[in-house]
């Protein structure tokens, strides 16, 4: 017992030691990435003529009526508003990065950020489009596949993915209004996002870490197929 | 508004969490455990660490467990679920997938104060010394779902557990797993013996077997050194679980359990008490050398529309030391005063024998239209033991008593310690089970449910034995190993038709193979009201059949009621109230005689008839007429977003319609606890306890002397009832048992970033009392005026409390090392009449005892440095 005692005595005081000199070495971990809690958001408003009013120059990549001219850029028009502001949010306080994006929101206000959030909410979404239901991105959208844990993405982007819609329940309320309306975007667009959200890109905030764990379980096939569809609807 | 915050990937030491195992928060994550018991051990711990990975549970998680939904979130009822601990993202492990974590704590623990304290070893083996508090490997890869961790804590070599485990989530597990756990039942035990902890037990020069005085004893068992009295539990296991092919699912395990140490034990050289010099009533210790080997097999499939679940266990005992024999040193005497001819100074025990059991269980269940379900399981078992059997005696020469010709009581031990006296050389003992059980449940409409149930089970007792010495031509077998025959004419356990002084000897020959077979019918249905409100209620009936027992017919009916609100004035209330009656057919006081040697040909009935089994109005409390309600409430409030404050108050209420027997019994309990976690660094909990219980008991006392209405001997002795010659309402006697229990608990926790401070103060108490009236003197044993004057309305109370408080602090170095300094002060005090006196002296006359029992007070501490290196 004595033996086996001093043992550990020893062993410890060596560990001691090497605590101690494990102290002196600098961090070798990165610095810890900012998070954006948006679990306790609530839903925006801001003035939407005077956003009419400060969208000239993002006219340029998302449409003058918010419907983008390119598929590497998304369309705006219908989108939630909450949602809108959020990513100017994350884009003027870095959370996001986007060599075009950082640089426009960066001068903005946050009543500037809410004005253009409420226009283009405002504005008349893209027509529908006919998606295949028989697809592999709509079994993914609406069924999700449960044996490559694959959840289902109108349950919180809504059946017609026109964005979520609230029930009732005892437990506190998620974020609704901060989940994107997803019908139309560009399958360019939103195939890059997605790739976004695994590469870590994408980051910033709690939504997004929420997507990160859904996108884990897509492989390159699924993300063409999801937006493939998306695209279509 | 938008909240900024480092992410969660951030490494920090983990803080220990040694004393935190106490507070008895985080209900919903109690354990790192198996999950299963299909494989492994359920739950791994020690008194250092009870939930086994406390010191992995630090720092809390601030994202707490939704990434959704703001605020930690409740169960359905209310309760708040407590933050999850940090995730340990780990460090990669090569150039491959995988990555590790693990965590190493371990220092030094000093043991100070009454550290033999009995309440305090209970299950702990405290030393002062080096100690494991934790070593936790943890493997991961990410990317294929596969795992293999390592957890281990070591107090003492009696005290510790490790286990390796690894898999592929989704597909399979393997654990193996090894532990030790002490179980010290006495601290405080002098023993007189030579040999304790094997299978015989002698005395110690001077003290010669049958041959020593009172006197000499008393100085021999103040002279033993005081020892412990316990045993460890050695486990170890090996388990697979994992799918087979497609939707099948097995798991195969084993498991061998290894108990050894000593436990206190009897030894009777027939009675002492009211025959001074006469007999010898030892406390013995007998050994434990046990081994359960247990074999689990299953096979699952769950198909859309059938499930279906095989299973088979397996669990074999084996005792490696099957006797304990001991030397008593009292001569014995008999009650004649005849020339003492017989010398019985051993006794025998024959110990557990080794046995095997083996249960086959198939379980089936198919969805029904409707939306409902049917399950049918079908399982047969059977235990079997085998032994060879021990002889009914070990002593040698002369047995019994000789009082004069022809009156010649004595036996030759010849005859009898052999196993040439059996009538069988092995045991054969088998017991069968059988198990049916079908149910069938719908719910045609989410408001309405409703289900049935048919279970039948049977337990069949298929041993028969029979005493009888195919030597000697006669039944029964030598009661105590001769000591009874050699203290009580007569008394010698046998019977002999051709012997005048035996052929009326009404001794126990056949074993009683109890045995039952139950039937049992449920009809049940649930409403929903609204989205909050809930009713079920249930219906069963009970249906017993037993065996050799006093009735063929037990019914137990039984309704209950469940209310559940899920927002009264903001709380979830929980009611339930049950009813249950139950009754029989005719109560036969004695369904025994077919037992007992006067079944036999040749016995004959003695001139006063044979003394009745017991009164016929007695009723056993398992069979007898009964009512039971039973009522609870359980409440949980939601106060704020932080913290719960919940109340359970419990009742219950039993009637028994008896005469003789128990009476009443009932239960009165509530509890109270405050659940408060303002944020993921601070957490305070506190809970109150309290239960009280009764128990009445009539009886009544035989007429067994001139001075209580003597009936044992005459023709008065064959009448059964209450109010006769035997039973007479005089010698009628009741006890009232009384007992109450009260807990207290109050912890807290709180994480200041590089410091964390945590501490708990605990408390129990209970209280026994056991008291008595009587109609005259008549119901007591010993009616000598001392005894009487003596006897009071109860024995003194008995008393047990604890209190216990626990500090720790935390020091976190950086982010790999930490440091953590604890500490734990406890008092107790202990006063068992039952062990009244020993203090003075463990021999009285021709009675010795061992253990002195729990000490009367005792405060211990113990005092910890553990470093935390996170690896």
């Amino acid at each position: 017992m004595m033996y086996r005692t001093s043992l550990l005595l020893l062993f410890l005081l060596a560990s001691g030691v090497a605590a101690g000199a494990g102290a002196q070495e600098p961090p070798h971990a990165a610095a810890p990435a900012r998070v954006a809690d948006l679990r306790r958001m609530q839903p925006v408003s801001g003035d939407a003529r005077a956003g009419a009013g400060k969208a000239a120059v993002c006219a340029a990549c998302h449409g003058a009526q918010g419907v983008a001219i390119a598929p590497n850029f998304p369309n705006l028009a219908g989108q939630s508003a909450t949602y809108l502001y959020v990513q100017l949010k994350e884009f003027h306080d870095g959370l996001r990065s986007d060599p075009v994006m950082s640089g426009q929101a960066a001068a903005l206000s946050d009543a500037d950020m809410r004005d253009l959030a409420s226009y283009y909410a405002a504005l008349a979404p893209k027509p529908a489009g006919r998606a295949d239901a028989a697809s592999r991105g709509a079994q993914l959208y609406l069924a999700g596949d449960p044996a490559k844990g694959i959840p289902p993405c109108q349950g919180c982007h809504g059946a017609d993915a026109l964005g979520p819609r609230p029930h009732p329940s005892s437990a506190p309320p998620p974020p609704w209004a901060s989940w994107p309306r997803l019908r139309g975007q560009s399958a360019l667009y939103l195939a890059k996002e997605l790739a976004d959200f695994k590469s870590g890109a994408r980051s910033g905030t709690s939504n997004a870490k929420v997507m990160q764990g859904v996108v884990e379980t897509l492989d390159a096939a699924d993300v063409q197929a999801l937006s493939a569809y998306l695209d279509a609807l | 508004m938008l909240a900024q915050k480092g992410n969660r990937t951030t490494p920090k030491a983990l803080a220990l969490g040694l004393l935190a195992g106490l507070l008895g928060m985080q209900c919903a994550m109690a354990g790192d455990t198996s999950g299963t018991m299909r494989v492994g051990d359920m739950q791994y711990g020690n008194g250092l660490d009870l939930r086994g990975w406390t010191p992995m549970l630090y720092p809390a998680d601030p994202d707490g467990t939704s990434y959704l939904h703001p605020g930690m979130l409740r169960t359905p009822t209310g309760a708040l679920y407590p933050y999850p601990p940090m995730a340990d993202a780990g460090r990669p492990l090569g150039q491959g997938d995988w990555t590790y974590a693990g965590l190493l704590q371990f220092g030094y623990l000093h043991v100070g104060g009454d550290r033999n304290a009995e309440y305090f070893r209970q299950y702990d083996d405290w030393k002062s010394g080096a100690v494991l508090g934790l070593f936790a490997l943890d493997f991961n890869n990410r990317k294929t779902g596969s795992y293999v961790d390592f957890r281990g804590s070591r107090i003492s070599g009696d005290d510790q557990f490790y286990r390796l485990r690894g898999g592929r989530y989704g597909s399979y597990r393997i654990e193996a797993f090894y532990r030790d756990m002490p179980h010290t039942v006495s601290t405080s035990a002098y023993p007189i013996w030579n040999g304790v902890g094997g299978t015989d037990l002698t005395l110690p020069a001077p003290l010669v077997a049958g041959a020593s005085t009172p006197a000499q004893v008393a100085a021999a068992s103040a002279a033993t050194p005081r020892r412990s009295i316990g045993l460890t539990r050695t486990r170890a296991g090996l388990g697979y679980e994992g799918v087979l092919y497609r939707d099948w699912i097995g798991s195969a395990s084993i498991t061998n359990e290894k108990r050894t140490g000593t436990r206190l034990w009897g030894g009777s050289m027939f009675f002492n008490f009211p025959f001074p010099d006469n007999g010898g009533v030892l406390e013995t210790v007998r050994p434990i050398d046990f081994r359960t080997t247990d074999i689990n097999l299953s096979l699952r499939n769950v198909g859309k529309v059938w499930r279906f679940l095989a299973t088979y266990n397996g669990s074999f005992f084996r005792n490696h030391k099957d006797h304990l024999n001991f030397e008593s040193p009292f001569r014995l005497w008999n009650v004649v005063g005849t020339p003492q001819v017989a010398d019985i100074k051993n006794g025998q025990f024959s110990l557990e024998p080794d046995n095997d059991y083996h249960n086959l269980r198939l379980d089936l269940s198919r969805e029904l239209k409707g939306n409902g379900q049917f399950t049918v399981a079908g399982a047969w078992g059977t235990m079997r033991q085998n032994d060879a059997l021990l002889a009914p005696t070990t002593c040698v020469g002369t047995g019994g008593i000789f009082i004069a010709p022809p009156v010649n009581y004595t036996f030759q031990c010849a005859n009898w310690n052999t196993t040439a006296a059996l009538s069988r050389k092995n045991a054969n003992a088998r017991i069968d089970t059988g198990l049916l059980d079908a149910r069938v449940s719908f719910h045609p409409t989410a408001a309405f449910g409703w289900h049935a149930g048919l279970r039948w089970y049977r337990e069949d007792d298929k041993t028969r034995y029979l005493a009888y010495n195919p030597l000697t031509g006669q039944y029964g077998y030598i009661s105590e190993n001769g000591s009874q025959g050699s203290v009580v004419p007569g008394e010698t356990g046998i019977f002999d038709s051709r012997n005048p002084l035996y052929r009326s000897a009404n001794v126990t020959v056949r074993n009683n193979p109890f045995g039952y077979t139950d039937t049992l019918f449920e009809l049940g249905g649930d409403w929903q009201f609204g989205s909050k409100s809930s009713l079920g209620v249930v219906y069963t009936f009970d249906h017993n059949r037993p065996k050799y027992r006093e009735r063929r017919r037990v019914d137990d009916q039984r309704i209950k009621f469940d209310w559940v609100s899920r927002d009264v004035i903001g709380a979830t209330v929980r009611l339930s109230w049950e009813y249950a009656r139950r009754d029989g057919d005719r109560y036969n006081y004695d369904p025994y005689e077919q037992f007992f040697s006067r079944s036999l040909p040749g016995f004959v009935v003695p001139a006063n008839g044979i003394a009745v089994h017991t009164v016929a109005d007695m009723r056993k409390y398992d069979l007898s007429n009964r009512t039971e309600s039973k009522a609870r409430v359980i409440i949980t409030h939601p106060w704020g977003e932080s913290a719960t404050l919940s109340a359970t108050f419990y009742g219950n209420r039993d009637r028994y319609d008896a005469l003789i027997g128990r009476q009443n019994t009932q239960t009165t309990g509530a509890t109270v606890q405050w659940d408060w976690q303002p944020t993921p660094a601070t957490t305070v909990n506190a809970y109150l306890g309290a239960e009280s219980s009764r128990m009445g008991i009539s009886n009544v006392n035989d007429a067994d002397g001139p001075d209580n209405g003597k009936a044992l001997g005459t023709i008065g002795q064959t009448n059964p009832n209450l109010g006769g010659p035997l039973y007479p309402y005089a010698n009628q006697w009741w006890e009232l048992d009384r007992e109450s229990n009260r807990n207290a608990g109050l912890s807290f926790s709180h994480d200041f970033g590089r410091v964390r401070l945590d501490g708990s103060y605990n408390y129990t108490g209970s209280f026994g009392h056991v008291g008595y009236s009587y109609a005259t003197i008549g119901a007591l044993a010993y009616r000598d005026p001392t005894a009487v004057a003596a006897s009071g309305s109860g024995f003194p109370d008995n008393k047990y409390r604890t209190n216990t408080l626990d500090l720790g602090v935390n020091f976190t170095v950086n982010r790999s090392v930490g440091v953590r300094v604890f500490g734990r002060y406890e008092t107790g005090a202990f006063s068992d009449w039952h062990y009244a006196g020993f203090d003075n002296t463990l021999s009285y006359d021709h009675r010795i005892y061992t253990d002195k029992g729990g000490q009367l007070h005792y405060s211990v501490s113990l005092v910890g440095v553990m470093l935390n290196l996170k690896l």
